[in-house]
């Protein structure tokens, strides 16, 4: 029955073709490690905010009176309400971790490299787009971080020239983080995820295009050096989905609010101004960038903001940055300091990003500014850096493996 | 496993590091409570909870609202009907009705400058939580302390000694003789001082002192346990649904565990012909 089903179906649209080819057959370097699961992981993730997100849009109204009220009807009279917010509030935590992981994982093993530019490329655009949707999601609750983050993040745009100040009212809706933002945020913050999704199947198509990079970072001989994606990676796959379920459900269960500000249980209010505003973690780091351009005058917003973008948006050169013949950092020790130089870097900066600017350290001797303005020129010199070491030859290479 | 040594080194360098990661807060070190609730196991002590209830209504009530809850909410600890009745009757309101405040926040507003925040999320929403507003219950100037103070400002100066001391009383910094001569002067004038809450000086005078309550079942009202109860309780509004999250968590891990480990052996089986 299903066969005939099928078959009437394949010589209409060759479904069962596709899911062979692009699927179960799909050929997969065998010694992929578990780094290796994290796209998948924020694929699950994706499709969990999806889901409760829509749930959470049946009961939340997205009005300056209503939507604080609505957030604590949904967590206290819907049934399951605490469920869906806790999972939503934990999942975008999650989504980061996972795609920061994914990241870094391309960065060390070369995956951006020829010919998976494209393919890096709509990763980096995935990652534009999620910063977004998380920033207004964050403001729809409408506690006092939601209002504050969005004035000072919105705020940002006025640094741009000649149109910035009538870009903010445009954007804002009024002139100040209003009624009007937060219905337009709420609409954005629907639509944006399903551009994610679009955006992460022209990512896979990319992918399957130019298949996996390995470990090794070297070209695999298909047969000899892959494994059909079903069985051995579903379940190397789903293995994974159950390890981290396990550590995002200990904090939607256990410690829900661990990663949200406590000032956002309190209803924003826009005549008070909370005494330290904190953007979510995932945001620290490049809010540090921001923060470290404090030393040009009346430019210092607009280098803040461009150093900021920048240091996203320099991922898009980065294939072309690194020169080396070797993909992999395995074979490569010194390009492999600079990536850990660059990751340590980032934890500063997500430090000197969660407290206030005008903090000290060693009762005064030391402003964090010095810090944060140091950890600025620090990432962006990995960059640097890279293509010094690359491009002028300084790092040798140990000899790659024939095969994998 | 290269990249996985390195993110085990970075992870124990993060390890070494984190505990200096928060940041200098101004106020003095809370008051850290041992909270039964708490806790993947914890639960909420049913008597603790009847006890808070009634200094919330008895208390708080009377400049405060708990907005998020009615009334009628409260049987989901065993309060009897007849006792939430009446409970709603003396706040003039009937027991479907949400938990609104007595005073009207106009004239709320008018005596403090400021209308009380409503309660209901109070131990979510501000650093320290629980411990936080215990702190502010408790951080009032006891009447020895009061009398310490005045009688170090006696002569009008404060000497080296009568600084690190009244320092001490108020938790302030004694480095900073301005500030505390400041916050004195303040104190003179009748402000509210509390050790616990940031800048110290709030609109809220002290809402109780031992025995504001007479409790039912015998347990002596002393500050400490009317503001621990009232706490309880507060944490409990905060989140009615706290303990059923917890409970299906439970349920949700074990099934977790075991179907990944079920998982795991499945992938090691398929794997076992490549390896
Ligand atoms: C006489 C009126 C009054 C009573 C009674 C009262 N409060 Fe308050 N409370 C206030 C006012 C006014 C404020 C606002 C203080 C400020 O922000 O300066 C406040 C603030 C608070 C705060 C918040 C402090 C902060 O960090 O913003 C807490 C917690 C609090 N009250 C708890 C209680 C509890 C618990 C009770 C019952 C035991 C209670 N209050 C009884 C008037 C009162
Ligand atoms: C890329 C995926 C998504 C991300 C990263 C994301 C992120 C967020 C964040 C950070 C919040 C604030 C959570 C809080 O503190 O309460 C939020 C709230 C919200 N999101 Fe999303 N979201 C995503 C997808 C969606 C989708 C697809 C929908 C609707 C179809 C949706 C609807 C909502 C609603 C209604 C809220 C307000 C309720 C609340 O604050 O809990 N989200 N989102």
């Amino acid at each position: 029955m299903f066969k005939s089903i099928m078959e009437w179906v394949d010589a209409r649209l060759p479904v069962s073709d596709l899911i062979k080819s692009q699927a179960t057959e799909y050929p997969t370097p065998k010694n992929l490690n578990y780094w290796w699961n994290f796209g998948s992981l924020a694929l699950f993730v994706l499709i969990v905010m999806l889901a409760t997100g829509l749930f959470l849009a049946m009961h939340y109204k997205p009005d300056a009176n209503l939507a604080f009220d609505s957030v604590e009807h949904i967590m206290r009279d819907v049934n399951f309400g605490w469920l869906l917010r806790y999972l939503h509030a934990n999942g975008a935590t999650f989504f980061f971790v996972c795609v920061y992981i994914h990241i870094l994982r391309g960065m060390y093993y070369g995956s951006h490299r020829s010919p998976r530019e494209i393919l890096w490329w709509f990763g980096v655009i995935i990652f534009f787009a999620l910063m977004g949707t998380a920033f207004m999601g964050y403001v729809l609750p409408w506690g006092q971080m939601s209002y504050w983050g969005a004035a000072v993040i919105t705020n940002l745009v006025s640094a741009i020239p000649v149109v910035g100040e009538e870009l903010v009212v445009w954007i804002l809706g009024g002139f100040s983080v209003g009624d009007p933002t937060l219905n337009r945020f709420f609409v954005l913050h629907f639509l944006f995820p399903f551009v994610v999704f679009g955006l992460v199947i022209l990512h896979m198509w990319a992918l399957h295009a130019v298949h996996s990079n390995n470990p090794d970072g070297i070209d695999v001989h298909e047969g000899k050096d892959t494994l059909p994606f079903h069985p051995y990676y579903t379940i190397k796959d789903l293995y994974g989905v159950g390890v981290f379920l396990m550590v995002y459900l200990a904090f939607v269960f256990f410690a829900p609010n661990f990663f949200l500000e406590p000032d956002n249980y309190i209803p924003a209010d826009p005549m008070k101004t909370p005494a330290h505003i904190v953007p979510e973690w995932y945001f620290l780091p490049f809010y540090a960038i921001l923060r470290s351009i404090d030393f040009l005058g009346s430019f210092s917003k607009l280098a803040g903001v461009v150093a900021m973008g920048g240091a996203i948006a320099i991922l898009f050169i980065l294939p072309w940055l690194d020169r080396s013949p070797v993909r992999s950092f395995r074979y490569r020790p010194l390009s492999r300091q600079l990536f850990w130089v660059f990751v340590l870097d980032c934890f500063v900066l997500g430090w000197v990003g969660y407290n206030p600017a005008d903090a000290t350290l060693f009762d005064g001797a030391l402003p964090l500014i010095v810090i944060g303005r140091t950890a600025t020129a620090v990432y962006f010199s990995y960059f640097v850096g890279l293509w010094l070491v690359t491009v002028l030859k300084i790092e040798k290479p140990k000899p790659l493996p024939k095969s994998i | 496993m290269d990249l996985m040594k390195g993110t085990i080194k970075v992870a124990a360098l993060l390890v070494l590091l984190l505990p200096q990661w928060g940041q200098a807060s101004g106020g003095a070190a809370l008051p850290v409570q041992e909270w039964g609730f708490k806790g993947i196991f914890g639960k909420f002590d049913e008597a603790a909870l009847k006890r808070g209830a009634k200094v919330a209504v008895g208390v708080c009530m009377n400049c405060h609202s708990l907005k998020y809850i009615k009334f009628d909410q409260m049987r989901a600890f065993g309060l009897p009907e007849a006792e939430i009745e009446a409970m709603a009757k003396d706040s003039g309101r009937s027991r479907k009705d949400r938990m609104l405040s007595v005073m009207d926040a106009v004239s709320a507003k008018e005596t403090y400058g400021i209308e009380p925040p409503d309660l209901s999320l109070m131990t979510k929403a501000r650093k320290g939580y629980e411990d936080y507003a215990y702190g502010i219950l408790t951080g009032y100037l006891t009447d020895q302390e009061s009398a310490d103070i005045k009688k170090a400002m006696e002569d009008g100066k404060l000497s080296e000694t009568e600084r690190m001391e009244v320092a001490h009383v108020l938790h302030m910094d004694p480095r900073h003789e301005d500030k505390l001569k400041e916050a004195i002067t303040k104190l003179e004038g009748g402000g509210n001082f509390n050790k616990y809450f940031p800048g110290h000086f709030l609109a809220m005078p002290q809402p109780m002192q031992d025995g504001a309550v007479e409790y039912g079942d015998g347990t002596k009202a002393s500050l400490e346990q009317l503001s621990r109860d009232v706490v309880t309780f507060l944490a409990w509004a905060a989140e009615p649904t706290a303990e059923q999250r917890k409970g299906m968590g439970i349920g949700v891990m074990i099934y977790l565990l075991v179907f990944t480990a079920m998982l795991y052996a499945v992938k090691r089986r398929i794997w076992a012909k490549v390896h």
